[in-house]
């Protein structure tokens, strides 16, 4: 299977090195130096995930991002030169699947995107909780009849989280399972995630009846 | 030992006001103490004066008896008249030869003195040519009023002695409070807490150190704040080109085998020491991060659960005994400290041979212990600092960042916790790691 991967990054040197390294890696990678560019490139080519600095000329990151989003769900990396909370938060509520930070090592962003792009989740019967109805199989999301649009992230997380029947899953096997963090794990990563999926199937985000934390430890379906 | 100020004024204070009221009360006791005694003394004349003139009258009179009787003012009072061969008395009996011969054979007189165990003031008076007319009048009706006097006066004295050591020390704390301010304050920034100001001073004399001070700790703080931001503004402009070098390092290191010889040794030289320098930039943005801005994000969580996480991670080799313990922390950090640990081991004592995590009381433990050659004792501080290599014994071709246990001790500060490193027995060193608990032991 060869992954294409669209690169966007203004720093030159940078983008040929990593783009040098994630060839070396097995990846298919096609450049783009400015917010701009990519979003012209993706409206008439297809790749399997894009990888995107948030500090860019023009049209940032955080933008690109966002437009991205509200076209599809095309999986997206943010790499970032900062480790605040607030960039990376910023990056992950726009809409990101993963953000990794400079400097990050091509073997490691490998790891990522296969993690990101990994199919595979527990169970593939139809679930039902409540009136949502998740097939696996179509990688289809109903709430009370009606579709729901997930990205892929979120909707493995929700896989997860239903694949145990209303049992804790811990953060740590989460952050494993569909991220591919050993450890390190970010919670804040999770955490985005999580308020992101309840803003899409819960009744009240604020509130949540379907997808409960479990103070400490992580979360569970309502079973 | 050298009391402190405030004692020492207190009791200053105390002492000057038991000085002061003693002499007071000692001078009132002497003024009405005296005073009181010649009005007794006085009023004991004129009383006699008149008695005389009455028992002069009779003395011849058989009636004298009852005469005498009527006139002695109480039990405790006696009127003797002595004449030649004749010796007539009332009231409380009194022999003549108790009485001073002086006073007796000398009339008129008058003395103080005590009779059969009484204190009494004696009045004699000469009656129709040889008699002799002798009153005794007591004195405990005055005794009792100058008990009274005196156990005033004393409790007085002790009293103002005692409000006088109250008022020493209210206004010696309250002078001193500016003092114990400064000394908060002094303490909280030689804490590393450079936030620490003293309050605004009405007092001019102590504005100006106040306001000293707080220039001072101000100028530290920014101080702390620039080299702070300089390292991390470092170390962040170092990430760009440090990522084209990681990376164009690991295309280059996929095709060592067409750089035989010194150009693969150099190149592999090379790759290993952007490797570590990368790793380095890393720990340091990490460490100055830590320094200033704050996105430490505390929640509870189980500890045993994250250091089994940790350790299945990448240590799976390595026995873990733990036993479940609530911490408030920021899961990322504790990850560090552990995986940190556990690195340092593997660099300098071949590894950890056993993780341990317990609640020993209000705090949770954790032990990371290595079978290496230990910590000698003069370096067991030092090896917390940042940049602090050359542990005797470990081995040549160290590859830390030299920064692995200072982030360490930095996150565990964090956590409001302490980490040490101590003795293991029979050889090797235990790190321990303790973190307030949350809750009481499990």
């Amino acid at each position: 299977m060869c992954v294409g991967v669209l690169l966007v990054e203004d720093d030159e040197r940078i983008r040929q090195a990593l783009s040098l390294a994630l060839s070396d890696e097995g990846f298919t990678v096609d450049e783009a130096s400015s917010g701009e560019d990519a979003l012209r490139r993706l409206e008439t080519e297809s790749f399997d995930v894009m990888l995107v600095d948030l500090t860019l000329p023009g049209i940032d990151g955080l933008e690109v991002v966002r437009t991205l989003r509200s076209r599809g769900d095309l999986p997206i990396i943010v790499v970032t030169a900062r480790t605040d909370a607030r960039d990376v938060i910023a990056g992950l509520e726009a809409g990101a699947d993963d953000y990794v930070t400079k400097p990050l090592m091509a073997s490691v962003l490998a790891a990522r995107i296969r993690a990101l792009l990994r199919r595979r989740g527990p169970g593939r019967e139809a679930v039902r909780i409540g009136d949502l109805e998740i097939r696996p199989q179509e990688g289809l999301v109903h709430r009370a009849g009606e579709r729901v649009h997930l990205t892929r992230t979120e909707f493995r997380l929700l896989l997860e989280l239903a694949g145990a029947a209303g049992r804790i899953v811990t953060r740590e096997q989460l952050l494993q399972k569909v991220w591919g963090y050993d450890y390190f794990g970010d919670t804040r990563l999770l955490d985005v995630h999580i308020r992101r999926l309840r803003r899409k199937i819960e009744a009240n985000p604020d509130d949540p009846a379907l997808v409960l934390t479990v103070r400490g430890t992580g979360y569970r379906i309502r079973s | 030992m050298k009391l402190s100020l405030r004692c020492r004024v207190t009791l200053s204070f105390g002492a000057g006001l038991l000085i002061v009221t003693s002499v007071l009360a000692f001078a009132t006791w002497n003024l009405a103490s005296g005073y009181m005694l010649r009005q007794r003394e006085a009023s004991a004349a004129r009383q006699a004066e008149v008695n005389v003139r009455l028992v002069e009258k009779s003395l011849s009179s058989p009636g004298l008896d009852e005469l005498l009787a009527g006139l002695t003012t109480g039990p405790d009072s006696t009127i003797l008249v002595l004449s030649p061969g004749r010796l007539v008395t009332a009231g409380r009996k009194v022999e003549p030869s108790e009485l001073p011969p002086d006073l007796v054979d000398h009339p008129p007189g008058r003395a103080r003195l005590t009779v059969a165990g009484l204190e009494v003031i004696a009045v004699t008076r000469p009656v129709a040519g040889d008699s002799v007319y002798v009153e005794l009048f007591p004195l405990q009706q005055l005794d009792r009023t100058f008990g009274f006097l005196s156990a005033v006066l004393i409790a007085g004295t002790i009293g103002s002695a005692l409000l006088g050591a109250a008022l020493g020390s209210w206004a010696s704390k309250r002078a001193l409070k500016p003092l114990a301010e400064l000394n908060s304050a002094a303490g909280r920034i030689a804490g590393g807490d450079l936030r620490a100001r003293l309050p605004d001073q009405d007092d001019p004399d102590l504005a100006a150190l106040a306001a000293k001070f707080n220039s001072t700790a101000h100028a530290l703080e920014q101080r702390a704040l620039r080299d702070a931001r300089f390292a991390s503004d470092v170390s962040h402009e170092l990430r760009s080109p440090l990522t084209t070098m990681v990376n164009a390092g690991a295309v280059l290191r996929r095709r060592r085998e067409h750089l035989p010889g010194t150009a693969g040794t150099a190149l592999e030289l090379l790759t290993s020491e952007v490797d570590r320098f990368a790793r380095m930039v890393v720990d340091l943005l990490e460490i100055s991060r830590a320094d200033q801005t704050d996105d430490y994000e505390p929640e509870e969580l189980d500890l045993s659960a994250l250091v089994r996480h940790v350790i299945a991670s990448r240590w799976r080799a390595v026995p873990v005994s733990a036993s479940p313990v609530t911490v408030e922390g920021d899961r990322r950090r504790l990850d560090r400290v552990l995986a940190n640990l556990m690195e340092n081991a593997e660099r300098h004592a071949d590894g950890a041979i056993f993780v341990s995590v317990r609640q020993h009381g209000s705090v949770a433990r954790i032990e990371v212990e290595d079978g290496g050659p230990g910590v000698p004792e003069a370096l067991r501080e030092q090896i917390f600092e940042r940049f602090a290599r050359g542990r005797p014994g470990s081995r040549g071709d160290d590859t830390g960042s030299g920064l692995g246990l200072a982030l360490v001790r930095e996150h565990v500060h964090r956590h409001r916790g302490r980490v040490w490193v101590e003795d293991r027995f029979p050889r090797g060193a235990r790190f321990v790691v303790e973190l307030p608990a949350v809750g009481g032991p499990a």
